[in-house]
């Protein structure tokens, strides 16, 4: 139900985003010290709004520094951070609070 | 898990700890009593703890980038201030006592916002099942390592004297004042208040942001492998903005100088 609901927003922001030509949202979901999905693919030069929920009840900090970005995101919160516009290639993100576990990378083409 | 930890403090403290070292090879240098540390470390501390348990609300301000906002305006601040403490050293030796009041605000505005992320990362763990004792062990030999890469920039400075020194300290100060700008910068590109472009070039090869020695020189002088056009303006007229203050002071409290400062 709750996978269902995220599903539904994230579907209404999308739609809501194309409609006014903003950045295009992808969703990142921090789920027991892990990045689900582990691997994001965006489209090249362009900025992208990433949504990110903490499902975890302790903190994570998204950190990233191909991507120079870096933000906590307290228990059961979610935020938003842009990234780009980026050449293709590669991009690794980590959660600094989880290092050994949290890893993910996003793929630009 | 421990290394993790280890990791994660000393990359936190070692911004402030070596912020700290310059200030009071600083202080040295103009004969201003040490208690400012303590009092710095004290407010910073405070702050910190009162930052940290209003991240929730902080971090919703601004549609969702509060944290940013509020970092940068922090960072932005400590700028002015290290602008002030470098012109301070130009100017007459009455100026001395806000020096200690300038170097207290620089101390705890940096330990704020790295004060306050440690704070939040440790109050998660004890909600884990983690135990206390390798947290706490962690944590320690991370803050020992912090603490001592300000020693080692303290003591650098220190070996200095007189107009050397304070020529040296200017120069320290100028680039990390540039970098306190740059990490602002990017706090407001992170949250779409600036808009970044392609990065002008991408000096990872030479030195890789990721790598210890390029995460030294990130921490310390804000350096950046991909910088984007406004980061790199924005770097530049800082970085003449505090010397054009410094060649200000200089002029106009030339008969001063070796009065006051023997």
């Amino acid at each position: 139900m709750r996978v269902l609901i995220k599903v539904a927003s994230l579907l209404v922001v999308l739609g809501v985003s194309l409609c006014h030509a903003a950045p295009p949202v992808f969703a990142l979901n921090i789920r027991d010290h892990l990045f689900y999905p582990s691997e994001i693919t965006v489209p090249a030069n362009l900025k992208i709004k990433l949504l990110i929920f903490n499902e975890d009840s302790t903190p994570e900090e998204f950190e990233s520094y191909e991507l120079n970005r870096e933000k906590v995101i307290l228990g059961g919160r979610k935020t938003v951070i842009f990234i780009g516009p980026l050449k293709p290639g590669v991009y690794p993100f980590f959660g600094e609070f989880n290092l050994s576990t949290a890893q993910g990378r996003i793929i630009v083409e | 898990m421990l290394l993790d930890i280890v990791v994660i403090v000393l990359r936190e403290t070692l911004e402030a700890s070596i912020l700290i070292g310059v200030l009071l090879s600083i202080g040295r240098q103009e004969h201003i009593e040490i208690y400012w540390v303590f009092v710095a470390l004290i407010v910073g501390g405070i702050s910190a703890i009162v930052y940290a348990l209003n991240l929730g609300v902080i971090s919703e301000l601004f549609d969702y980038f509060g944290q940013e906002i509020i970092n940068a305006l922090m960072q932005y601040l400590i700028y002015c201030v290290l602008v002030m403490i470098i012109a301070a050293q130009y100017m007459d030796a009455k100026f001395s006592n806000n020096l200690k009041g300038l170097m207290v605000v620089a101390v705890s505005l940096a330990l704020t916002r790295e004060g306050g992320e440690l704070f939040v990362f440790f109050s998660g763990f004890f909600q884990s099942d983690e135990s206390i004792l390798s947290v706490m062990t962690g944590g320690f030999i991370g803050l020992a390592v912090g603490l001592s890469a300000g020693a080692i920039a303290y003591y650098s400075l220190a070996i200095y004297a007189g107009n050397r020194a304070r020529t040296v300290h200017t120069v320290v100060l100028v680039f990390v004042a540039a970098g306190m700008v740059n990490q602002a910068t990017q706090l407001l590109i992170q949250a779409d208040w600036v808009t970044a472009g392609q990065p002008l070039w991408d000096s990872n090869r030479i030195l890789p942001e990721s790598s210890v020695f390029g995460q030294l020189v990130y921490a310390v002088f804000g350096y950046e492998a991909t910088p984007s056009k406004v980061e790199f303006v924005t770097y530049i007229c800082s970085f003449m903005l505090s010397v054009g203050v410094v060649l200000i002071c200089r002029s106009r409290f030339d008969n001063n100088l070796s009065v006051s400062k023997s």
